[in-house]
């Protein structure tokens, strides 16, 4: 009996300690989107007081487990035994009780203390952290002195299924044109506020190496604070369950040294690069205006009417694109990267242009809407995305054959669109 | 036929003559076969009824559970479609928490509760059919939106002139079990028609009244249990003396009182939001999401209370039985499972730390899960003093209680990981999370209920189960499951959100998915042979004793199958444990002079509960057609309260009836001796 319930034990339990033994090795803790990996102030909090539950739960795994064990081993009954059961009306022993209870309370403030001092610090930008912003530095010019001692604020705008991003003190919002769809970039070792606000649905914002998530509630404004303090490439995604196409909203957030952050601004601001005449990019850009993409989406210097979906007037320069669910990089050569880099799943190898192409007439000639390269419809990329669900949200008022592409057409736009640098 | 008639005692309710109620009509007293289990009052037949259906949406469940782990399996695979995926968790999580966990608890209610204090039946037994037949119907509903759904996805509904105006067309729900508002309510403006722009289809639509009928079956079960509970024990049987199953029925009965006024409200709301332009939680409108989760969670955490009191009672059944010594701290078990159920009114919005609550309530709430964790933990220490010093003796259900208290525990550590907010700021919605309530609710409740239909089978069939069957299934089941489960805390601390219904290769996320889905379908091999052991068992199983478990409850004093009218004659207990003590101790089971040839008086069958829950067949399906714009489907559901309150009107019209039944001559001891159960090992 005892042999056959230790193999059975062993049954079990063999499987189990396997997977914990290869689940523990470092590459496998440092993936694209782990929380084991933090790095930030408010994500090394979160870890911190996860590390403590987790020491708090082995030692009681290891004890009240234990026991459990002992107790079947020890006390199973044996071959020869009376099988009368022992008759007493059980009332427990008192002491033990009230021991185990109090020791139990003893446990939890132990994880009560950490949990209380992280809920504020993660709470709000602690003081000491708003002198380091340089709003001034980073606007290009100096500002009131107001607003230049405030701590860099972002605008989180979810929809079904991208982010939108604006810098309300630098002049990036989508009112002035210059909103940052699905790639948000910070400075480097900065604190930073997220406001978040939803258009439709409910959405959550994780950026799990940063921080953890809140939700993006429609008619409230939350907030939260970030700080990253390593440069690289980080990704994120939306951890609500927000309708059809709720797994394609990822986003990204790109961590740069200051001075490059400043830089980066001044370029959100430029207006696109005006196309060759006869070029096929201007016979794109006259298919924008033509198929009504013009109605929804800003291209800064060429077209404005748009404000309902992402911003193009740098779309070229964007790693990803719908919803950052298509990568614009060459995938062999980013894998290689992650491999050597001291920066791992942070480092990032630049735009490939082929694969931006194609992922360009793939996302746009989805939903049989326009004909792919082959001419056939290519399969949907988000399915009940607003750029093909006209119906839905009729946003503009629009025809089905107004948005027709042919396969050239198709070509002739996403040449276009590259230029958008 | 005189209304005199049904005084003469008979034998068997086939010899009684025919009798007609006040209304008129025949009742169905005499029937046989189908028509008897359709009409049936008894609590154990509905218990079994109940335990049937459960069965069957666990199987329903399942599929859609290996549909999904199938999808998962690979990144980027397109097994299913994002909507379908979406529609297959949304049922998969509504199916196993409604249709699955809750009837089978309900079955052990119905079937347990009377034998264990000693009563002849629940206190309402039409009522009791009626929480039957409005579960059924309810679950019907529900799932009948699959069909519409294969119906719209063959394309048989193109022609029609609705169907081209639906602007969505899901007809299985996609809102998710917690079907967060807006994303299942509305936005912008209501028009003319008080019908304004939704996020989701016609499922949601299903689920909202679904859900809704689930409802009144729970609530009209929980009023009987509890007035049987308080009212109907047999003399001796205190509250301090009730058998713990029983107690933590009381307790889930409570819960479920208190805890789905608020979901009926929310669902009512939500409702009224999508289908007569009401700004609940529209917030174009000015209405307010956030109070969709409160009013859901405040449901909703009790409700995971109410999934697992009932497997924690059986478990404490169990495992006295096997250990041969009592429940260790009777009196701190019973207390600390009140005290979870009344502190599980005040966690809800532990489900909502990321919603921005603000640290105040975010640490409050914090704080209370932590205290939560302390009556929980008293549970597993006391069931591990019940073993301790014990004699052990491993049966299946031994084996699967005790596997409920290792998997138990397990997600009880990682609730109180979750209890601190700001770990859990990274764990919310992720696959954490997942690992976490499968750990409580598949491990910890399906093992202590299949735990529970192992030990009380042979009672409610007198048939024994085939063991070597069941410790393979065990075994299958609780190794599939950590296969499964156990890759998921890593898979959500690696950063996997839920419900997304495809992944990039990419993440590090591919391998352990693998194995999840592995794991996965070991599990659903040993479930389904656990439940085809049990059916085979029902029909063709070996016949066994009374009690062969050496039993400690009144129950297993009883014959095996148990009598229609459960006790000859009525037990007088002194004893917690009352049959152990009759066997093996010195406080002896007494007898009231009741039954014999005056027989007991038994309730007459009826028609009118199943009538009367056939009102919500009609609702349950003419409110989501008109909500897709169907032509008169609005009086579908006129003529569902019609029919719900025309079998009201009947069934209390009709009279109580009843009938006399013999019962076997008047014996000094009941039917399980000592010597009886000791030659049974």
């Amino acid at each position: 009996m005892f042999s056959r319930l230790l193999s059975r034990l062993g049954l079990f339990a063999a499987p189990l300690f396997a997977l914990v033994a290869a689940g523990c090795s470092k590459a496998d803790l440092t993936v694209r989107q782990s929380t084991l990996d933090p790095k930030g102030p408010v994500a090394q909090m979160q870890y911190d007081v996860f590390m403590d539950t987790v020491w708090l739960v082995v030692v009681l795994f290891v004890l009240v487990g234990g026991l459990l064990v002992y107790a079947v081993v020890r006390f199973r009954s044996r071959p020869g035994e009376t099988a009368a059961p022992i008759v007493e009306e059980g009332h427990g022993n008192p002491l033990v009780e009230i021991g185990l209870i109090t020791a139990s309370i003893g446990a939890l403030v132990f994880i009560a203390v950490p949990t209380l001092s992280a809920i504020w610090y993660t709470d709000d930008v602690p003081a000491e952290s708003v002198p380091k912003s340089k709003l001034s530095a980073w606007y290009g010019q100096p500002l009131d002195k107001a607003v230049a001692e405030q701590v860099l604020e972002i605008d989180v705008i979810g929809k079904q299924w991208w982010f939108r991003f604006e810098y309300p003190q630098l002049g990036l919002t989508n009112d002035a044109k210059h909103s940052v769809p699905n790639e948000m970039v910070i400075p480097k070792g900065v604190a930073v506020r997220i406001n978040l606000r939803s258009e439709d649905v409910i959405h959550s914002f994780w950026i799990p190496k940063i921080a953890g998530k809140v939700d993006l509630m429609p008619g409230r404004k939350n907030r939260m604070w970030i700080q990253a303090d390593q440069v690289g490439h980080y990704y994120g995604q939306c951890a609500e369950f927000c309708g059809d196409s709720h797994a394609y909203m990822l986003f990204r957030v790109e961590v740069l040294e200051p001075a490059d952050f400043a830089k980066w601004v001044a370029a959100q601001k430029a207006d696109a690069a005006p196309v060759a005449a006869g070029s096929k990019a201007e016979q794109g850009k006259n298919l924008f205006a033509a198929k009504s993409c013009v109605m929804c989406h800003n291209v800064g210097g060429h077209f404005g009417a748009g404000a309902f979906g992402p911003d193009l007037t740098h779309l070229a320069s964007r790693k990803s694109l719908a919803g950052a669910w298509l990568d614009n990089r060459d995938p062999k050569a980013q894998r290689a990267l992650e491999q050597t880099s001291p920066l791992g799943t942070e480092a990032s190898v630049p735009v490939d242009r082929a694969t931006f192409k194609a992922n360009l007439i793939k996302w746009i000639g989805s939903s049989g809407i326009a004909a792919g390269a082959d001419g056939q419809p290519t399969k949907d990329v988000k399915p009940g995305n607003r750029m093909h669900y006209y119906k839905m949200f009729n946003v503009a008022g629009l025809r089905e054959t107004h948005q027709k592409l042919t396969a050239d057409e198709l070509d002739a736009l996403a040449e276009y669109l590259l230029t958008l640098k | 036929m005189s209304h005199d008639a049904h005084h003469a005692p008979v034998a068997s309710k086939l010899e009684l003559a025919p009798e007609r109620s006040d209304l008129g009509l025949y009742r169905p007293d005499r029937t046989r076969g189908l028509l008897d289990w359709l009409t049936t009052v008894d609590h154990k037949k509905i218990g079994v009824l109940y335990g049937a259906f459960a069965m069957l949406y666990f199987l329903i469940g399942g599929l859609e559970a290996l549909a999904i782990r199938t999808q998962l399996a690979r990144p980027d695979q397109t097994f299913v479609t994002a909507r379908m995926y979406n529609q297959l968790f949304t049922m998969h999580g509504t199916t196993m928490i409604f249709l699955g966990v809750m009837p089978l608890s309900a079955a052990f209610f119905n079937f347990l509760v009377p034998l264990q204090i000693g009563a002849r039946d629940v206190a309402f037994p039409r009522l009791n059919a009626f929480s039957l037949w409005a579960f059924v119907f309810g679950a019907f509903v529900l799932n009948a939106s699959w069909l519409f759904e294969f119906g719209h996805l063959a394309g048989w509904f193109d022609g029609f002139a609705w169907h081209q105006a639906l602007t969505y067309t899901d007809f299985a729900p996609a809102n998710g079990w917690f079907s967060y508002a807006p994303l299942s309510g509305t936005f912008g403006q209501a028009n003319a028609a008080l019908q304004a722009p939704r996020f989701t289809g016609v499922g949601t639509d299903f689920w909202i009244i679904g859900i809704q009928i689930l409802g009144v079956a729970s609530l009209a079960a929980s009023f009987n249990f509890i007035c049987t509970i308080i009212n109907m024990r047999a003399k001796g049987m205190t509250m301090m003396r009730l058998p713990v199953f029983t107690w933590m029925t009381l307790v889930t009965s409570f819960l479920i009182i208190l805890a789905f006024p608020a979901i009926t409200v929310a669902l009512i709301e939500l409702m009224f939001d999508r289908q007569f332009g009401a700004n609940f939680f529209n917030p174009s409108a000015g209405g307010q999401p956030v109070l969709w989760q409160h009013l859901f969670w405040i449901f909703g955490h009790p409700e995971v209370y109410i999934l697992v009191l009932p497997a924690m009672g059986i478990v404490s059944e169990i495992l006295p039985t096997f250990s041969g010594k009592a429940l260790f701290g009777y009196p701190i078990i019973v207390f600390s499972g009140a005290v979870i159920g009344f502190l599980g009114f005040a966690v809800w919005s532990h489900h909502m730390f990321t919603t921005g609550l603000g640290p105040v309530p975010t640490a409050a709430f914090a704080l209370l899960t932590m205290a939560i964790a302390v009556p929980t933990g008293v549970k597993i220490f006391n069931w591990l003093g019940t073993i301790w010093g014990g004699r052990i003796r491993f049966t299946p259900p031994m084996v699967l209680a005790l596997g409920f208290i290792w998997m138990f525990m397990c997600g009880g550590f990682s609730g109180v990981m979750h209890s601190a907010a700001p770990a859990d700021s990274q764990q919310q919605d992720s696959y954490f999370v997942i690992a976490h309530f499968h750990y409580v609710l598949l491990g910890g409740v399906l093992l202590g209920l299949m735990a529970g239909l192992y030990f009380w089978f042979p009672k409610i069939f007198g048939r024994m189960p085939n063991a070597t069957v069941a410790y393979v299934a065990s075994g299958l089941v609780i190794l599939g499951f950590n296969l499964a489960f156990g890759p998921m805390h890593y898979l959500g601390l690696a950063g996997q959100p839920r419900r997304t219904h495809t992944y990039h290769a990419g993440n590090g996320w591919e391998d352990w998915n693998f194995v999840a889905t592995v794991g996965a379908f070991i599990l659903g091999i040993g479930v389904f042979m656990a439940f085809a052991n049990l059916v085979y068992t029902a029909f063709k199983g070996p016949k066994c004793s009374s009690d062969p478990w050496d039993g400690r409850t009144l129950e297993w004093s009883l014959p095996s199958p148990v009598p229609e009218y459960n006790f000859a004659q009525s037990p007088v207990v002194s004893a917690r444990d009352a049959f152990t003590e009759h066997k093996h101790g010195t406080k002896r089971i007494a007898y009231e002079a009741d039954g014999g040839e005056a027989g007991v008086h038994m309730p007459s069958q009826s028609w009118m509960p199943m009538l009367a829950a056939g009102g919500f067949l009609f609702i349950g399906f003419g409110m989501p057609m008109m909500a897709m714009g169907i032509p008169h489907a609005g009086w579908i559901v006129v003529s569902g309260v019609a029919v719900l309150f025309a079998g009201i009107w009947f069934w209390a019209l009709e009279g109580p009836g009843g009938y006399m039944l013999k019962t076997p001559a008047v014996s000094p001891t009941p039917a399980g001796t000592p010597a009886a159960s000791t030659s049974a090992h």
